[in-house]
């Protein structure tokens, strides 16, 4: 079923939207992809500080609730910047994007990032404040934290890889 | 490009640096995307740490951290991360010298790179020498927004320039 999925047609009529041709041959795609780029770092740049303060390896001064709550919406406008410009450089490619293993790579730990961040915010965090100002974070806390940091680390990997295999 | 430019990447050619980068790029498996993996999460901690900062000054972000000390904070992490991306960029430079030293972007992006990095440096060492140097007063106040504004600017163009080092014919050779 994935591969009927992965291999249908219809990832090459998304390569021939006008919209697709009008990004692959012309300037539109290095700007996009040097968007993405400053997007992306800008993902880990503002989520590195969260991560690092449940590690308890930096930032400790201040409350994780408050690193949370000025920090992740840096996070999340970052994202949203680098997936639509992602979407953008995708569909010039649709079709090799999607059978390509760095992209599958990609997908996979970004969903594992996503999975990582919600079991936080909804298991972890509604108790955050038993340890809100601990120095010393449980281990539940070092685990996600850590695991955000890997994950993402991934995720840049996976997603710089790809062009070297189109 | 100036013409010390073309003579550094001349004088790279056929060294023994570029012998030992290329063996590295072209022996080591993987070695390209994960060298460039580490040259971009050394840009994550330029947003995370000095962009941050700027935005902050600015009072755009991170509105309960003070500006002293988060500046003493997050400095560390931009030297040790412009330190690792020189590294992780010279294994190019050294590739293919001339595909930087005889390139225009590569010229742009050093001429956004060293005002940045001058502006970030006359920050942190103004920040050294009293408490909450920038927000002593109302002038120091407003010349830290105006560095910030400047250097936000610089720092994105950096990045902006480094992308666009691939992709040079679109601007110098349009279709």
């Amino acid at each position: 079923m994935l591969n009927t999925f992965l291999t249908s047609p219809k990832w090459i009529d998304i390569e021939n939207w006008p919209i697709s041709w009008e990004i692959g041959g012309t300037w539109l795609f290095p700007l996009l992809e040097s968007i993405h780029v400053i997007a992306a770092a800008m993902v880990v740049g503002s989520i590195l500080w969260v991560d690092m303060r449940l590690l308890g390896l930096a930032s400790t001064r201040y409350a994780i609730s408050t690193l949370n709550r000025e920090l992740v919406p840096w996070t999340w406008g970052a994202f949203t910047v680098a997936a639509i410009t992602g979407f953008g450089m995708f569909i010039t490619r649709a079709a090799s994007h999607v059978l390509n293993p760095a992209f599958q790579w990609k997908i996979f730990l970004l969903v594992l990032a996503g999975l990582n961040m919600v079991y936080f915010h909804y298991r972890i965090y509604r108790h955050i404040g038993q340890w809100d100002d601990a120095v010393a974070t449980p281990t539940q806390l070092k685990i996600t934290g850590g695991l955000s940091l890997i994950l993402w680390a991934g995720v840049m990997l996976a997603g710089r890889w790809v062009g070297h295999i189109v | 490009m100036p013409e010390f430019m073309t003579n550094i990447g001349d004088l790279l050619t056929g060294s023994y640096l570029q012998q030992g980068a290329l063996w590295a790029l072209g022996n080591i498996p993987g070695f390209p995307p994960i060298i460039q993996t580490v040259h971009i999460l050394g840009i994550a901690v330029v947003m995370g740490s000095i962009v941050l900062l700027d935005l902050r000054v600015l009072g755009l972000a991170v509105p309960s951290q003070k500006i002293g000390e988060m500046t003493e904070r997050v400095m560390p992490w931009l030297w040790w991360a412009l330190a690792s991306n020189f590294i992780s960029g010279a294994f190019f430079l050294f590739g293919r010298p001339n595909r930087y030293f005889n390139n225009p972007v590569f010229g742009w992006k050093l001429s956004f790179l060293i005002p940045a990095i001058l502006l970030a440096l006359v920050f942190h060492v103004m920040s050294k020498t009293q408490t909450n140097y920038w927000e002593f007063n109302t002038r120091r106040i407003w010349t830290a927004k105006c560095i910030a504004l400047v250097s936000l600017g610089l720092w994105i163009m950096v990045a902006m320039a480094g992308r666009w080092i691939a992709y040079s014919e679109y601007i110098y050779f349009p279709a």
